[in-house]
C-alpha cells in the first residue's frame, strides 16, 4: 500500500453524494414501510392474548405513517437529521438522567420490559451524539473531517428511528413511551462525554455506546418471545454493527468486530450487553 | 506505508492464534448449548416438509434480489432447489446447513480472489488484501458453528456451496479474466458484497425461524459480523468508484480526506432487510 501523503478527495464527491441519496431514497421507499410492517406485526402478536386493548394496528400505523411522513416533511424543507430527531422524539436531558429512578418502569414485563429498555439505549445514543454535534458546532473538539460530520448525523437519525420503533410498540400496548435514556449507563456516558476533547475521543465513546447496543440487542435475541420481537431487534443489531465498522475505520483500526489487543472476531461477544 | 508481506504475515497469523484462543470458551459452550438443545428438540416429519415446502417459493425472490446473482444461469436451478430431499431434517438443521452452504461459498469465493494479484499479492492494497483473508478466514469459522451445531441435531455436514449461487459465481468469477486491476478489484467487491449480503439478510432472518435459543444465539452472533462485512466493502466500492483509492487505507490521517458521503454509505438501512434472504432450505444437505 502507498503511503497516504494526505492526498485529498478529488472531484467526484457528487458520485458518492448522489449513491448515498439514492440509497436514502431507496431506504425510505423499502426499508421503513417493510420495517413498520415488522413493528406492526410485533404489537399483533404482543396484543394477540388481550383483545379488550383499544390501540389496533390500523391505529398503529396510521400513527407512524404520520411520524414518517413528519420526518420527511422536516428533512425535506432543509433541517438536518438533528434538527428532525429533535423534532419527532423527546429529548433527553441530564435532568431525566436523574429522574429516572425505577427503570424499566413498573407493569412492563418480557418483550414490553425489553422495549423499553431498547428505547432507553437508543435514546442514550441520540443524547450522546446531539451533544457530541453540538460540541463540534462550538468548535471545543478542533477540527471535524467531513465523513465524521456525515457518519455522526445519520447515525443518530437512525437511532432516533430506531428509539421511534420501540416506542411505537409500547404505545400501541397501552404503555408509556420511553423518552429517558438508559439510566445505568448514562452516569458513565456523561463522565466520558466531559473528557472528551478532540473527534478522536468523541468517535471512541460512539463505539463503546454502539457495541453496547449491538451486544445488547444480540443477547435479548435468544430471550425474547415473539417472533416479531426478535424480528425487530435482528433488524437493528446488523446496523449498530455496521456503526461501530465504520467508527474503527475512521479510527484507523481494523473496520470489525475485534478483541481489546485488536485481533478481528468472527463471532460477536456479549460481555457489554447492558 | 510500505509494507513488509512477511511482517503482515506474522501479524495476521498471531491475530489468527489470539482468535482461536478466544474462540475456544465459545465452543465449549456452544457444545454445552447444543447437548441441552438436543434433547429438547423432537423433529416432527409432518411440521418438516410444510417447513420445506413454504420456503421453495423463496428461492426465486432470492435469486431475484441480487442483481449479479441473478444472471443467466441461477434461476434455472430452481427447479432442481425446490425439490431438494431435505424434507426429512428439522427445521433447525436445513437451516444451519443451508447457513453452512452459504459460508463454504463465500470461502471458495475469497479464496479464488486472493489468487488474484490485484487482491492476494503484495502489490494490492493492503486493506484489502488484510480484510479478504481475514473475512475468508472468519467465513470458514461460520461454516464450522453451523456445521457443528447441525450434527449435534443429528444432521450431516454441508461441505457443498449453495447450489443456487454457484453457477453465477463461477460466471461472475471468468468474467474478471483479462480485467485492469481496477476493474477486477471493482468486479470482487461487488461480488463479495452481494454474497455477504445475501449471508447477512439471511441470518437476520434465520434467527427468527430457528426454533432454539441456542441457534438464535449463534445466528445473532453472526449476523452482525456479515453487516459489517457489507458495511466495509460499500465503503471500499464508493472510494473506488470515485477514483480514490489511496483513502482505502488505515493511516493515519485518512480521516480528515474522506469525502463527507463517506461517512455514510457503509449503512444505508436503519433496520437491515431480508428481501434477499436465502430460502431457509436453500442449501439443505440433500
Amino acid at each position: 500500500m502507498k503511503k497516504n501523503k494526505n492526498i485529498g478527495f478529488v472531484g467526484t464527491e457528487s458520485e458518492l453524494v448522489a449513491m448515498t441519496k439514492d440509497l436514502d431514497e431507496l431506504h425510505h421507499d423499502v426499508g421503513m414501510p417493510a420495517m413498520w410492517e415488522g413493528v406492526s406485526n410485533m404489537i399483533d402478536n404482543l396484543q394477540s392474548d388481550d383483545a379488550s386493548r383499544g390501540t389496533s394496528r390500523r391505529t398503529f400505523l396510521m400513527g407512524v405513517g404520520g411520524a414518517v411522513a413528519g420526518s420527511a416533511a422536516l428533512l425535506s424543507v432543509g433541517l438536518n437529521p438533528l434538527h428532525a430527531a429533535a423534532a419527532t422524539t423527546q429529548k433527553p436531558s441530564p435532568k431525566s438522567i436523574l429522574t429516572s429512578a425505577a427503570f424499566p418502569p413498573a407493569g412492563l414485563k418480557g418483550d414490553l420490559a425489553v422495549a423499553a429498555v431498547a428505547a432507553s439505549l437508543e435514546n442514550l445514543a441520540v443524547y450522546a451524539y446531539n451533544a457530541g454535534l453540538s460540541a463540534a458546532t462550538a468548535g471545543k473538539l478542533g477540527t471535524v473531517p467531513p465523513a465524521v460530520a456525515t457518519f455522526a448525523t445519520t447515525a443518530l437519525a437512525q437511532h432516533t428511528q430506531h428509539a421511534q420503533a420501540w416506542n411505537a410498540v409500547l404505545a400501541a400496548n397501552g404503555k408509556a413511551k420511553v423518552t429517558v435514556v438508559n439510566p445505568t449507563l448514562a452516569p458513565t456516558v456523561n463522565a466520558d462525554f466531559a473528557k472528551v476533547t478532540d473527534v478522536t475521543g468523541l468517535a471512541k465513546l460512539a463505539l463503546t455506546l454502539e457495541t453496547i447496543a449491538a451486544e445488547t440487542y444480540q443477547a435479548e435475541t435468544s430471550k425474547l418471545s415473539s417472533a416479531a420481537a426478535i424480528g425487530l431487534s435482528s433488524s437493528i443489531q446488523p446496523v449498530e454493527m455496521q456503526h461501530i465498522a465504520i467508527l474503527y475505520y475512521v479510527l484507523g483500526e481494523y473496520p470489525g468486530v475485534q478483541s481489546a489487543s485488536g485481533s478481528p472476531l468472527a463471532f460477536n461477544p456479549t460481555n457489554q450487553a447492558a | 506505508m510500505n509494507v513488509d508481506p512477511r511482517a503482515l504475515n506474522e501479524l495476521l497469523d498471531e491475530s489468527q492464534d489470539l482468535q482461536a484462543d478466544a474462540l475456544r470458551p465459545t465452543r465449549d459452550a456452544l457444545d454445552e448449548l447444543v447437548e441441552v438443545n438436543r434433547s429438547a428438540t423432537i423433529p416432527d416429519p409432518l411440521e418438516n416438509v410444510d417447513f420445506h415446502q413454504s420456503h421453495r417459493e423463496g428461492v426465486v425472490a432470492s435469486l431475484a434480489g441480487a442483481p449479479l446473482l441473478a444472471a443467466a444461469g441461477g434461476l434455472a436451478l430452481v427447479g432442481v432447489l425446490a425439490s431438494a430431499a431435505s424434507a426429512a431434517s428439522s427445521q433447525d438443521i436445513q437451516i444451519l446447513q443451508t447457513a453452512a452452504s452459504i459460508e463454504n461459498l463465500a470461502v471458495a469465493t475469497y479464496k479464488t480472489a486472493l489468487t488474484l494479484p490485484y487482491i492476494g499479492s503484495s502489490s494490492a492494497n493492503a486493506v484489502v488484501n488484510k480484510f479478504a483473508r481475514v473475512t475468508m478466514n472468519q467465513h470458514a469459522q461460520h461454516a464450522d458453528a453451523f456445521n457443528a451445531a447441525a450434527r449435534a441435531l443429528g444432521g450431516k455436514t454441508q461441505t457443498k456451496p449453495d447450489p443456487a449461487f454457484v453457477p453465477v459465481v463461477n460466471k461472475a468469477v471468468a468474467s474478471l479474466s483479462g480485467a485492469s486491476a481496477a476493474q477486477g478489484t471493482l468486479g470482487v467487491v461487488g461480488l463479495a458484497l452481494e454474497l455477504e449480503n445475501i449471508a447477512a439478510e439471511t441470518y437476520v432472518k434465520d434467527t427468527v425461524l430457528v426454533r432454539s435459543s441456542t441457534n438464535k444465539a449463534l445466528f445473532a452472533s453472526i449476523m452482525g459480523v456479515e453487516a459489517q462485512h457489507v458495511a466495509v466493502l460499500l465503503a471500499v466500492q464508493a472510494l473506488l468508484n470515485a477514483n480514490a483509492p489511496q483513502l482505502i487505507s488505515l493511516a493515519p490521517g485518512t480521516a480528515a480526506s474522506l469525502p463527507a458521503a463517506a461517512g455514510s454509505v457503509g449503512f444505508p438501512n436503519a433496520f437491515y432487510k431480508t428481501n434477499n434472504a436465502a430460502p431457509a432450505t436453500q442449501g439443505a444437505v440433500k
